[in-house]
């Protein structure tokens, strides 16, 4: 029974070419538009990829600095050190394998000091500035500290622990303070907005489940089938549909068009999946409240969707950052936001806890619509068909 | 043979608008049951609640003698709706619509197979099985909606106005078929406002008006009810108001009306009411040409209850 209304309600879905145009093209358009108008600009860019570094330690080496490194490769997922000798170094970076190469301890110049920690690079860019700013910030640090020990020795475990708190270059926590790659919230934007597109699909759900909407529903629900029986497969294959849209788009971008969207392919498909469901879902839940006629809940959906994308970055790149200063609240409220902020933190950091916080709140939405939405059509009489 | 639907003082309104009147109609097995009354007489209203789709102020709907609910999933096998308006899938195949909605009431695969075949040879769109709904003809369509209704060989069929622009053919394919259907044992509620297909097909009669019912019975005795009994028409050229009121002392004639050539008598029963008309057209030497003579139609009925035409009415409302 299930499998066979999920077949209908699938076949119909694949010949619905309104909504294979919205779902499945217009992404794509959007995407290809994107890609014209920053796809240069990304290119230069670094999503927080590990810069690889070379490492030059030779006789009074600053022991400090080589334990700083080790940290920025191992904890902070920052850089990749090889330690080599002075000469396969300079090969390295002449083949382009590092950003730089950090000296410690002999002078890379012949007039410089030795003990001192310094810097080559062979071109300018990003990676090469922040290296530099890896040892601006040691030196400053460690300036700071010598002058404290012999001015006030007594305040030094206070500067100490004020300096641990500054010194860490990339600090976890709210994805907000995070530094970020704005070209790439087009992209995530795009795809939450393809997932919220499902909120049409899930609209016409509810057109066809709702007796005073069209004489299609009314003849779905005097049958003798639940109407659970009759609207999970039905949902179940709108979500499936919506599923196979975004992937497309996802795969689009990353293959055709070389978006990194990053190598966790399994949690990208899970977001993706999640995404539709809260899209369709959505879209349900909007189609069952009130009386109004299709084409109103069809400009509310429309309504929400942009607005939903529009607040998380569509539009406008770091709008999510804006509302998180002024109004925090809705950034966890909105679902394109949530997709995003899922899919952002998959390709930012190294462990999944802000991931789970995204989809456990896209989880919680899809739960509180859905069961709303199920209580509110169970066992429905109308007022007037 | 029991009551199939026993409605009771049914109430329903709509803010200030009541639709249905404290209604009181029982549907017995094995009859075509007509539900006859102008757009907005509530035909449709009643229908809905039997079907448990709308709330009602007052009253009980009971089918199969049990109060309907919309859970009410067992009485609901044994019902099958045909909508006023075509309710099919736009993207899903004739066959493919046929297969989906039968499914919802037959779960056995193979049954349900012969089932919708043979609801497509019942209402001939076997040839039209792979045709989307778009590309068919309004009367190939509304003969779709006619096969999503009735594949799973419902005992109760609610046919909401089935034949509402449709062309001659398929309208007399589908009262064709909606005695058939009743031959084979299925109870036919049949709405509509066109009293010459509900004269035609049903058994049993209940003329709606302002969500009330004014009269029920057969055709026969709901013409009973009426004065009139036969209507009879002559054209005459220059009669005069003395022989008009002589044609009206007449045995059975009570009323008379002549306008532009044309005269109308009406008489309330007896037999041989024309040959004593034309016998004083004789006597008196009057000339006529066509002459023809008609039995009370439940148009009739409708305006003698009433004192509004119920082809006007329904017409009005469009």
């Amino acid at each position: 029974m299930f499998f066979r209304l999920y077949k209908y309600s699938l076949l119909q879905s694949t010949r619905d070419r309104l909504a294979l145009f919205w779902n499945l093209i217009f992404p794509i358009v959007l995407g290809s538009l994107f890609q014209a108008a920053f796809g240069n600009y990304m290119e230069k860019e670094i999503l927080f990829q590990q810069i690889p570094v070379a490492y030059v330690a030779e006789g009074e080496a600053d022991g400090n600095f080589t334990e700083l490194l080790k940290i920025l490769e191992e904890e902070n997922e920052m850089v990749t050190v090889e330690e080599v000798g002075r000469k396969e170094a300079e090969k390295l970076l002449q083949k382009g394998d590092v950003q730089g190469i950090y000296y410690n301890g002999e002078p890379q110049k012949e007039d410089g000091d030795k003990g001192q920690v310094s810097l080559v690079v062979a071109e300018q860019g990003i990676e090469q500035t922040i290296l530099q700013s890896v040892l601006e910030q040691y030196g400053q640090n460690k300036s700071t500290l010598l002058q404290i020990a012999a001015k006030n020795p007594a305040g030094l475990p206070e500067a100490l622990a004020l300096l641990e708190d500054k010194q860490a270059f990339v600090k976890e926590g709210n994805i907000m303070d995070a530094p970020t790659n704005n070209m790439m919230d087009y992209f995530y934007s795009l795809i939450a907005m393809n997932c919220l597109m499902g909120a049409l699909i899930g609209l016409t759900a509810a057109v066809e489940f709702k007796a005073d909407l069209t004489p299609l529903a009314a003849r779905r629900v005097v049958a003798s089938t639940s109407r659970f029986g009759v609207l999970l497969p039905d949902l179940a294959a709108k979500i499936t549909m919506q599923f196979f849209y975004i992937m497309f788009t996802i795969a689009y971008l990353s293959f055709a068009l070389k978006v990194p969207l990053g190598e966790r392919w399994a949690f990208i498909l899970l977001t993706a999946m999640v995404g539709s469901m809260l899209g369709v879902i959505l879209g349900f839940f909007i189609g069952v409240v009130g009386r109004s006629q299709q084409g109103i809940k069809e400009g509310i959906c429309i309504v929400i969707m942009l607005g939903s994308s529009f607040f998380s970055g569509l539009m406008v790149g770091g709008m999510p950052r804006l509302i998180e200063t002024y109004v925090p609240v809705f950034n966890h409220i909105n679902p394109a936001t949530l997709i995003t902020k899922a899919l952002y933190s998959l390709n930012m950091y190294g462990n999944l806890a802000q991931y789970a916080q995204s989809m456990g709140k896209m989880g919680l939405l899809i739960l509180t619509l859905g069961i709303g939405a199920f209580l509110l059509v169970r066992r429905e009489r109308y007022a007037s068909i | 043979m029991g009551a199939v639907v026993e409605i009771e003082n049914l109430v329903k309104r709509y803010k200030e608008l009541i639709a249905l009147d404290h209604l009181n109609l029982t549907v017995e097995e094995g009859e075509v049951f007509g539900l006859l009354g102008p757009n907005g007489s509530g035909k449709t209203t009643a229908i809905n609640c039997i079907l448990a789709l709308l709330y009602f102020d007052k009253g009980s709907v009971k089918v199969f003698g049990e109060e309907i609910q919309p859970d009410s999933y067992g009485i609901k096998r044994q019902i099958g709706v045909v909508l006023q308006n075509v309710a099919v899938f736009e993207e899903l195949t004739v066959q493919e619509n046929i297969d989906y909605f039968c499914g919802l009431y037959v779960k056995d695969k193979k049954l349900r197979r012969q089932y919708v075949e043979e609801a497509m040879e019942f209402t001939g769109i076997e040839d039209f099985r792979k045709f989307y709904p778009k590309k068919l003809s309004g009367g190939l369509l509304r003969r779709l909606n006619i096969a999503c209704g009735i594949s799973h060989k419902p005992r109760l069929i609610i046919m909401d106005e089935p034949t509402v622009a449709v062309d001659p053919q398929s309208r007399n394919r589908i009262l064709e078929g909606i005695q058939e259907l009743n031959r084979k044992g299925a109870t036919i509620i049949y709405t509509s406002h066109y009293m010459e297909e509900v004269e035609q097909i049903c058994s049993q009669i209940a003329i709606l008006d302002k969500g009330r019912c004014i009269a029920s019975g057969t055709g026969e005795e709901l013409k009973a009810m009426i004065k009139i009994g036969e209507k009879i028409h002559i054209e005459a050229a220059k009669l005069q108001p003395f022989q008009l009121e002589e044609i009206k002392e007449l045995r059975h004639v009570y009323q008379v009306e002549y306008r532009e050539g044309m005269l109308e008598i009406r008489c309330d029963g007896g037999k041989h009411n024309l040959v004593h008309i034309l016998d004083y057209f004789g006597k008196r030497e009057i000339g006529f040409g066509r002459v023809y003579s008609e039995l009370p139609t439940l148009n009739d009925v409708f305006l003698e209850i009433t004192g509004k035409e119920l082809r006007d009415s329904a017409e009005g409302a469009m």
